[in-house]
């Protein structure tokens, strides 16, 4: 179920609301299993079977750490968690990856005469996120956490239905300093029973998420749409999409992130922030510093960390840099677009890295920084965007060799300049470039500031009745 | 104190507010008129040259959609439970509907008059009882969308009126 | 602002109150009109996501509260943006373009170009193979796509341009003639004829006699004269079909249309703002009687297609589509089949079904609108004729 979905929005929401709120508070147990059975609704409604792979993730992991727990010897707990990681990226690579793995074994089995199997995984929706939250719980109860007090509470804690789909990927007993200000998620769940706190800071925040993803990425999504789906763009046209596209991912991504923090709250909950004005960074190694924090720091803690970080001289930190970012392009899809979007910011961060984190333009202006930084993370995502690495190498040529739009390509304007796309577009603009980020101006509800929230509800619910349903980009991966 | 009130006063607006939706559950969809005798109606029992009650075997993927410019009969198998009026001697038939994605109510125009029904929603499961004609194709002359062309020999039949004859 | 609620209250209360609001009307709508509640849908069966999928598709559809503030709304965006929904797009001088027409210019063929290339050829080839087997040609017609013809009536940067088309259509084109298949070039036809007509608009190509309507996807009744002359020249050229001898004479007549991209719109202020599109039409009528044309279902030529066969024949003037000027070109009134949007593949299935249809033919005419290279309904799978 998507936030911005007619059966969200107006049927899921309020009733979940309703059942949560009027669950007793005691005994806890009560509101828990509230949340559990709302969560794996919500995730049934994309597709029943789903909800058995989460259930039966949940019981194996669940067992495995309790297994880890009792014993105190490292090797038996070591071997425990070394089966809790073979099963979750086992899950993973099997519904994400099996058909990238078996197209790239596609040459080799051809000459081999083995015709191989054929098949396609469509369940797969949120299963990135859900597994990196398991992987998290595991390894920090392996390095001393205390495990979940009960399958409940881990069950509720992989499912919880606002992060389920597209993160953030919040821990479940320790807390990321960078993003979050409250308790762990498991000290929150304990403290359940009192919790209708800062309802209007969730709506705020959930109101304002909505309005970014209708009224401007859902627009920005057509018009990166039409410029990539463009047979021979100009070199104006190009850009403008990939501006385009740029704006897109990250309004749409952070307005998911704000609706799902706001649900949260709504919930009593407190997720982690995943974003911090990414497109004023000043270089990438300051862009991973704002962006998709959760993710970002998840690699850092669980990946970075473990292959030695910067402990085993300059040479191997390079490496594990870009064995890092490698991964974080292949984790949002068995695509080698993905792959090599991940190491076009791997190799950024090795030469910040190896500057001593400065980069090359570091003696320009702080204007100049973030709008260097801001356009090589934009011709970035064009890998991402791609469908194939040929089409972003074509796509990257157009925008790079100055030439006008070739055969029907000429009406292309006639898609992409209209006057919403050019008014969406300088909206967007202006909104990625302020610093105010919409959980601190969401902190303080005045007045003036209430009515201008339901003004823009009303108006971006109009909307929505008006335009037909986009996804959120996030949750593909 | 004033703090605790205001949170309760929150939570009372929360619990009343939603409680509305929250009841309503799902959703509220027009219910079809009863119709006396499983489906049966004036227009059901009196049009066509046939008359069935059926059970809507599947929906096949696409097959029925909305297309703003144009006009379409689809194709939906059926599995005969009853024959009331005609010779129906298969017991899977093939029926096209007339622009299936709007209720049977709404889906006569000025190029297809005649037909009806209080049939809202096409879904897989349901029974139908419908008056029929047959072949298609000496009733209607348009676009068929056939998602089972090739995969039988018998004749198409012309849904003239659909009434649903429960689940 | 005292007598407002506090801020957190307002907030709040609003934000609940609007994510209410459509399950609170849907309810208070049914218990006024006695109807009920009901979940059945999803919850008889086995569940799966195709049931839920559907349920949810009609829980949007039939929602009362977007169903009446979607008119409004569009209205308003229409005001402020000349949005105009998904499936238009606006062109110059008040010229409205049909979406997947305008794509399937800009865009390049997906994935295996020569897939979708050889699928069409095979079923078309297959097509003709099968007619030839019976004794019957074939001829084919694509309708241009309206932007192909009138690509400055779309884009200031095709102001230059005398017509854009798709280098597929034109591979496709090759590759049919190169099995023998004959092909009528409309393409040319209208490009010619734009070159020819004197500009009125200081060249910007805006010519005296229109060849496609403003609001409509479809040609004019210039253009159906253009296309049928050069349809009936080549059958004549061809020697396939000897010209008859029935008299025809033309008869002027006014018609009001709204196009069908203004009516594709669906909301009734936005065609409102809109002039209907008058014109003369020519309906085609019997040089004695002065009845309107009618088909001859026994003729000896069958012009089977899409709209663009509909248009002016079942619809105002009537006997002023392209089958009647044809039968006026060749002097033989002619036989017809259409399948609104269906040109390229349900008429196949028609033939298909119902065989009799090609009995006593000696030619068939096939015409399918450009886009449908790309687009057809059902794709272009071999149909074979029983």
């Amino acid at each position: 179920m998507s936030f911005t979905s007619h059966a969200f929005l107006f049927y899921f929401l309020p009733g979940a609301l309703v059942v949560y709120h009027l669950t007793p508070r005691r005994p806890p147990a009560l509101r828990k299993t509230a949340l559990l059975v709302l969560s794996y609704f919500f995730y049934a409604w994309l597709d029943p079977r789903l909800v058995l792979l989460l259930l039966a993730t949940t019981v194996v992991n669940h067992r495995l750490v309790v297994w880890m727990a009792r014993s105190s010897a490292e090797r038996v707990r070591a071997r425990w968690l070394a089966a809790s990681l073979i099963i979750n990226l086992g899950v993973l690579a099997f519904f994400k990856y099996a058909v990238f793995i078996l197209e790239a074994l596609d040459p080799l089995l051809q000459l081999s005469a083995f015709p191989g199997p054929r098949f396609e995984i469509a369940l797969r929706a949120g299963i990135s996120f859900f597994t990196f939250k398991i992987i998290s719980y595991t390894i920090d109860v392996h390095r001393g956490e205390p495990p979940a007090r009960s399958f409940l509470d881990l069950a509720v804690y992989i499912a919880f239905f606002p992060q389920l789909l597209s993160g953030p990927i919040q821990r479940f007993g320790t807390i990321d300093r960078k993003a979050e200000r409250a308790a762990s998620f498991a000290a929150q769940l304990e403290s359940l029973p009192g919790a209708v706190p800062r309802l209007s800071f969730g709506a705020a925040l959930f109101i304002l998420g909505f309005a970014k993803k209708v009224l401007l990425a859902d627009v920005l999504g057509k018009v990166a749409d039409a410029a990539f789906s463009a047979a021979a763009p100009g070199t104006f046209d190009a850009w403008f999409g990939a501006l385009a596209y740029s704006l897109q991912i990250y309004i749409d991504f952070s307005a998911y992130s704000e609706m799902a923090i706001g649900v949260g709250h709504l919930l009593g909950l407190e997720c982690p922030r995943n974003f911090n004005a990414p497109c004023l960074a000043t270089g990438f190694t300051d862009f991973w510093r704002r962006w998709h924090i959760s993710l970002s720091s998840w690699f850092r803690d669980y990946l970075y960390v473990a292959l030695g970080g910067n402990r085993k001289g300059a040479a191997r930190s390079y490496l594990n840099l870009v064995i890092v970012f490698l991964l974080c392009g292949l984790w949002h899809g068995a695509r080698w677009t993905f792959v090599a979007w991940g190491i076009y910011h791997g190799l950024f961060l090795l030469l910040e890295r190896s500057r001593g984190r400065r980069t090359l333009y570091a003696v320009l202006p702080r204007a100049a920084q973030v709008a260097v930084t801001f356009l090589l993370v934009t011709v970035g995502w064009v890998f991402f965007r791609s469908e194939t690495l040929t089409d972003a190498f074509l796509y990257i040529a157009a925008m790079f060799t100055p030439k006008e739009p070739a055969g029907g390509s000429l009406l292309l304007d006639s898609l992409l300049y209209t006057r919403t796309h050019l008014l969406v577009m300088a909206s967007g603009l202006l909104l990625v470039f302020q610093p105010v980020q919409a959980a601190d101006w969401a902190q303080k509800v005045t007045r003036a500031r209430a009515v201008l929230l339901v003004f823009l509800f009303c108006i971006s619910i109009l909307t929505l009745f008006t335009q037909s349903f986009r996804s959120f980009l996030y949750f593909q991966f | 104190m004033t703090a605790i009130r205001t949170e309760r006063g929150l939570q009372g607006i929360a619990v009343a507010l939603t409680a509305a939706a929250a009841v309503i559950g799902v959703s509220c969809r027009r219910q079809p008129a009863a119709p006396s005798a499983a489906g049966a109606d004036s227009k059901v029992t009196e049009l066509g040259s046939i008359e069935v009650t059926a059970r809507l075997v599947e929906i096949p993927e696409g097959a029925i959609f909305k297309r703003e410019m144009y006009d379409y009969a689809t194709v939906l198998k059926y599995q005969v439970l009853e024959v009331h009026r005609g010779d129906v001697s298969e017991e899977t038939i093939y029926i096209g509907h007339y622009n299936p994605f709007k209720p049977r109510s709404e889906a006569a125009d000025r190029r297809v008059e005649g037909i009806g029904g209080n049939l809202e929603v096409f879904r897989a499961g349901q029974m139908h009882r419908m008056a029929l004609e047959v072949p298609i194709d000496d009733y209607f002359m348009g676009g068929i969308v056939n998602k089972y062309f090739g995969r039988f020999e018998g004749p198409i039949y012309w849904a003239v009126w659909t009434d649903e004859a429960g689940e | 602002m005292s007598h407002l609620p506090p801020p957190n209250i307002l907030l709040v209360g609003g934000f609940l109150a609007a994510i209410a609001s459509v399950g609170a009307s849907q309810a208070l709508v049914a218990l006024i009109e006695g109807e009920g509640p009901r979940v059945a849908p999803l919850l008889t069966g086995v569940p799966s996501a195709a049931r839920v999928r559907a349920f949810e598709s009609d829980l949007e559809e039939s929602s009362w509260l977007a169903r009446r503030l979607r008119p409004w709304a569009q209205s308003l965006r229409f005001s402020l943006l000349r949005e105009m929904g998904d499936d238009v797009v606006p062109g110059r001088d008040g010229w409205l373009f049909y979406r997947p027409s305008v794509r399937y210019l800009v865009e390049p063929w997906p994935g295996h170009r020569d897939g979708l290339e050889g699928s069409i050829v095979s079923a078309i080839a297959a097509f003709r193979d099968d007619l030839a087997a019976r004794g019957v040609r074939m001829l084919l017609v694509l309708a241009p796509n309206k932007a192909s013809i009138y690509p400055d009536r779309l884009s200031r940067r095709a102001d230059a341009v005398a017509a854009v088309v798709h280098d597929g259509t034109l591979s496709v084109i090759a590759r049919l003639r190169a099995l023998g298949i004959e092909v009528v070039d409309l393409f040319s036809v209208f490009e010619t004829a734009r070159r020819r007509a004197e500009p009125v608009d200081g060249g910007r190509g805006i010519a005296a006699e229109l060849y496609y309507l403003g609001q409509d996807s479809h040609w004019s009744p210039p253009g159906v004269r253009l296309a049928a002359a050069a349809v009936a020249r080549r059958l004549l050229d061809l020697g396939w079909v000897e010209r008859g001898e029935a008299e025809y004479a033309l008869k002027e007549s006014r018609v009001q249309r709204t196009g069908d991209l203004l009516r594709m719109v669906r909301v009734e202020s936005i065609e409102q703002s809109f002039e209907p599109e008058a014109f003369q039409a020519l309906q085609v009528v019997d040089a004695v009687t002065a009845v309107p044309y009618r088909d001859d279902p026994g003729s000896t030529v069958l012009v089977i297609g899409d709209s663009f066969l509909r248009i002016y024949s079942q619809e105002d003037p009537g006997a002023g589509g392209l089958v009647a000027h044809m039968a006026r070109e060749l002097r033989l009134p002619l036989s017809s089949l259409v399948s609104d949007g269906g040109g390229a593949t349900l008429i196949r299935q028609t033939l298909s079904r119902k065989p009799t249809l090609l009995a006593g033919r000696s030619v068939v005419v096939w015409e399918f609108a450009e886009r449908d290279i790309r687009f057809a309904m059902e794709g272009w799978p071999v149909v074979r004729l029983r």
